[in-house]
């Protein structure tokens, strides 16, 4: 569950849910990348050097249960649209 | 009283179809006030929507009242669709509008490369003085591992399909990336 392999391929998911959030709400204008990409980024980082083995599973169920609650909230987002904000145009 | 029938059946068939004509010689006015009175639907033209650069063939509507071509209306008709016929569109004519889902656009491997570089200089991550087809991601340029999986994912954006990640773990270089993108896109040269 914890090779290398998994770890990437989780990165990768989490960072494709997010690009589908829609809402002004949940970017930064001078960037324009959106809170749940940035704080993905910065705490794989973090965790980069992490080597205990426990710890490490309990981030990884921690990125699983975030990367449902993308999911989720990207999904409903899409659904209820409210329209682009002027700034957005 | 069944011929009367028959006789206003038949002049109502022939007003619907003369305002067909008249439809499309562009009288809307009056193609509706017939269609009022008498309750019923113009047959519109097939092919009414111009969506795309590729011409709707005129021909293609049908008139139904029109009288019978000569031979020479039939000889021309047969000359134009000869000459229009292109081995490329052709399988994809259809009688409805014709929508061109899968039209790429053509790929060459100097096409390929510089998209590559392109995008790659645009990461601001990588140093686009040190950028060449052969650097190494993580020995020359400096990434690591999560910014190769951005990479990778900048590239699957760039091309329009996904790449597993059995394949992108061997990415490491640039060429690397290009003779990939070009072996999906059968792309020889």
């Amino acid at each position: 569950m914890c090779s290398k392999r998994n770890i990437l391929n989780l990165y990768k998911r989490l960072l494709r849910e997010s690009e589908r959030f829609e809402s002004y709400n949940f970017r930064q204008v001078p960037v324009s990348i959106n809170y749940a990409i940035r704080r993905i980024k910065d705490s794989f980082k973090e965790n980069k050097t992490l080597n205990d083995q426990e710890q490490i599973q309990k981030e990884i169920q921690y990125a699983l249960k975030n990367l449902d609650i993308i999911k989720r909230q990207a999904a409903i987002g899409s659904m209820y649209n409210a329209g682009k904000l002027v700034i957005e145009k | 009283m069944i011929k009367m029938a028959a006789l206003v059946y038949g002049i109502r068939n022939a007003l619907v179809r003369s305002s067909n004509i008249i439809l499309s010689t562009g009288c809307r006015a009056s193609v509706i006030g017939i269609q009022k009175s008498l309750h019923t639907k113009v047959l519109k033209p097939k092919c009414s929507s111009s969506l795309l650069s590729v011409k709707v063939n005129p021909a293609l509507r049908r008139n139904f009242a029109v009288a019978k071509p000569s031979l020479d209306d039939v000889r021309e008709r047969v000359l134009r669709v000869c000459k229009e016929y292109d081995k490329i569109t052709a399988d994809k004519r259809t009688r409805l509008p014709i929508r061109l889902y899968s039209s790429k656009d053509p790929m060459t491997l100097e096409l390929i490369r510089d998209r590559v570089l392109l995008v790659l200089k645009l990461y601001d991550k990588i140093d686009p003085k040190k950028l060449s087809l052969d650097s190494h991601f993580i020995n020359d340029l400096g990434l690591d591992s999560l910014d190769h999986v951005e990479v990778i994912m900048a590239m699957e954006d760039e091309f329009g399909f996904e790449i597993p990640d059995a394949d992108a773990e061997k990415l490491f270089k640039p060429g690397d990336i290009v003779r990939y993108v070009a072996d999906r896109e059968d792309v020889y040269e």
